[in-house]
């Protein structure tokens, strides 16, 4: 009896906590319907803000850039993150402390004194030497610096996760590095790699601080377009693109819960 | 830090093909961290020591001028403003870690004891939002807290906010926002450890007639100590330097470290200034780190859910 109750008690509670973390999106998607320009009153059902997103330049901009900057640095962090992986693996015994702090370091770091380092230093790079001034290019470093860790973790929790004996064999049946790597390492990993890149674009997609410091005039974000647009007073034009962004991540939840389903049936790390 | 990034350049005499083989493999990525964040912050710590410039850029002699100005020293004599921003962040870090802690115990237990197959959808449910960009999440509460809506409303009508107010900017605003951001950090681990528990020390314990609160103390809570370090790194470290939040929940009145470190590069006023931040701000980072580390050492455990 006491603990039914206890239950239903922790029951309440979680649908509280539910309601909690949804009832901020969900006013969000609610407004971008809004008829009217208020985020007090609601007016009656209307797609006009979403139809004035289509012709936003700005917004179509900020999105491309989003797009360019995920994609770019989330292929060069998945082959420098992957031999990291691979290194991190093969040379395990030896005592590699400190690239274990070097890995971690980007991690650990605070987004605001990591955005705000790499802005200083490109800064003063282009002052002195005329480089690597604020663009889509330092931005491209940046996300890369930040993706690095976690794919090389992906790769090297893959390779921990294989039978060592597997790499013998491969050694054994005299294949030379080149066909280990084609019919042995790259099909193994291919799960993890596809896991790898789609978490860094993720983090790149999503992270706001670290772009929004290194990031040229010209070179808004998805998230520094949505930043400016409430810092200059707050259109109703935010809601919809909000909107659109929180559909694309549900949608990605509902994926992965699929996908989890199909690979692995039960339970989820 | 990283004070030796190549301990195998000192015997370089000759290199057996297993050295070449991690050369390859780890330094670009090594390199890559070194060049483009490593002295990046160096240089940064470095500025932090230097001399503020005509334009906001820092200068030669070096000097602890940027410390004597966090501390509250100016032109004008002695102002606590960015002493009461530093005690600010570290308060809002404080009680935002708690709460999260509070709110996130009973709900990873509750998930842990549900059916199996619902679990990781749970799970799922509390951490999806974080998905979504933080200035959106932060943009979510300003419409919920502005003047004129059902919670402002209800605030004013308890008293607690004068008419026609709302509840943001705010430092009840920023501290809920930052539970709103890290409470899945706190969730998950301590998840992790309440899917782990062993039930058989609590039997035990009730078997040997110890009350429903002491058979938590002893039997429960010493089991999900690991999962609660390791949260509260993950919520602390970033509480503390968090940016977006008090920027657009806070206002001027409920600043943090992170705006006060931003404010001096973005108005270009102060670099030395803003980098003496951003060095406190590291230092409590790895100080944090560290602390949990011992703590998690001493407790046995731990210590691979941190480093």
């Amino acid at each position: 009896m006491r603990t039914s109750r206890f239950r239903r008690g922790l029951a309440l509670f979680w649908w509280l906590i539910v309601a909690f973390l949804y009832l901020p999106l969900a006013v969000i998607v609610f407004y971008s319907f809004n008829a009217a320009n208020s985020a007090a009153y609601f007016a009656g059902f209307s797609l006009r803000w979403y139809q004035r997103l289509a012709h936003n330049d700005q917004l179509l901009g900020a999105l491309s850039n989003s797009l360019i900057l995920g994609i770019a640095s989330s292929l060069i962090a998945l082959i420098v993150g992957t031999l990291i992986g691979y290194g991190l693996y093969r040379h395990r015994a030896r005592r590699l402390g400190w690239l274990i702090v070097l890995i971690y370091l980007p991690i650990v770091m605070p987004d605001i004194v990591f955005g705000i380092s790499e802005m200083t230093f490109f800064v003063t790079l282009e002052r002195h030497f005329g480089v690597l001034g604020p663009s889509l290019l330092t931005m491209i470093i940046a996300h890369v610096t930040f993706q690095l860790p976690f794919v090389a973790l992906i790769v090297y929790s893959r390779f921990v996760g294989l039978d060592p004996t597997l790499f013998e064999a491969a050694k054994d049946l005299y294949a030379s590095p080149w066909q280990r790597a084609r019919h042995f390492l790259l099909p193994t990993l291919k799960p993890s790699l596809i896991a790898a890149f789609f978490l860094s674009f993720t983090l790149s997609v999503d992270d706001f601080v670290i772009s929004f410091f290194t990031a040229g005039p010209e070179n808004a974000t998805l998230p520094i377009y949505i930043w400016g647009a409430i810092r200059r007073g707050v259109s109703p034009e935010i809601n919809a693109i909000a909107t659109l962004m929180i559909a694309t991540v549900m949608l990605a939840a509902i994926l992965s819960l699929l996908f989890n389903r199909r690979d692995r049936p039960g339970r989820d790390s | 830090m990283a004070e030796s990034p190549f301990p195998l350049a000192a015997h370089s005499r000759s290199i057996s093909p297993d050295t070449r083989h991690l050369l390859w493999s780890i330094a670009p990525g090594a390199i890559w961290i070194v060049i483009f964040l490593v002295l990046p912050s160096l240089y940064l710590i470095g500025v932090a020591f230097m001399t503020n410039g005509a334009y906001g850029q820092p200068q030669m002699p070096l000097t602890l001028d940027a410390f004597r100005q966090l501390a509250g020293f100016g032109f004008l004599g002695w102002s606590p403003g960015n002493l009461y921003t530093l005690l600010r962040s570290l308060w809002q870090t404080v009680v935002a870690t708690g709460l999260v802690i509070l709110i996130a115990y009973p709900l990873a237990y509750y998930i842990s004891t549900c059916r199996e197959k619902w679990r990781a959808i749970m799970l799922l449910a509390v951490v999806v939002p974080s998905w979504t960009n933080q200035v959106i999440r932060a943009f979510g509460w300003m419409n919920l807290l502005s003047p004129g809506t059902p919670m402002a409303e209800t605030a004013q009508f308890l008293g607690l906010i004068p008419p026609n107010m709302g509840l943001y900017p705010s430092n009840f605003a920023v501290t809920l926002g930052l539970i709103y951001n890290f409470l899945p950090f706190m969730v998950l681990p301590l998840y992790a450890a309440f899917e782990k528990l062993d039930l058989s020390l609590v039997e035990a314990a009730r078997d040997l007639y110890a009350s429903p609160v002491s058979a938590f103390r002893h039997a429960v809570f010493p089991q999900t100590l690991a999962g609660l370090l390791a949260g509260t790194v993950l919520v602390s470290i970033p509480a503390f330097g968090m940016y977006v939040v008090p920027e657009l929940l806070g206002g001027g009145r409920a600043m943090m470290l992170g705006n006060l470190v931003a404010n001096q590069f973005a108005g270009g006023s102060n670099w030395p200034l803003g980098a003496a931040g951003a060095l406190i701000m590291l230092l409590a980072t790895l100080g944090g780190l560290y602390a949990m580390r011992k703590v998690g050492k001493r407790l046995g455990g731990g210590e691979e859910v941190v480093i």
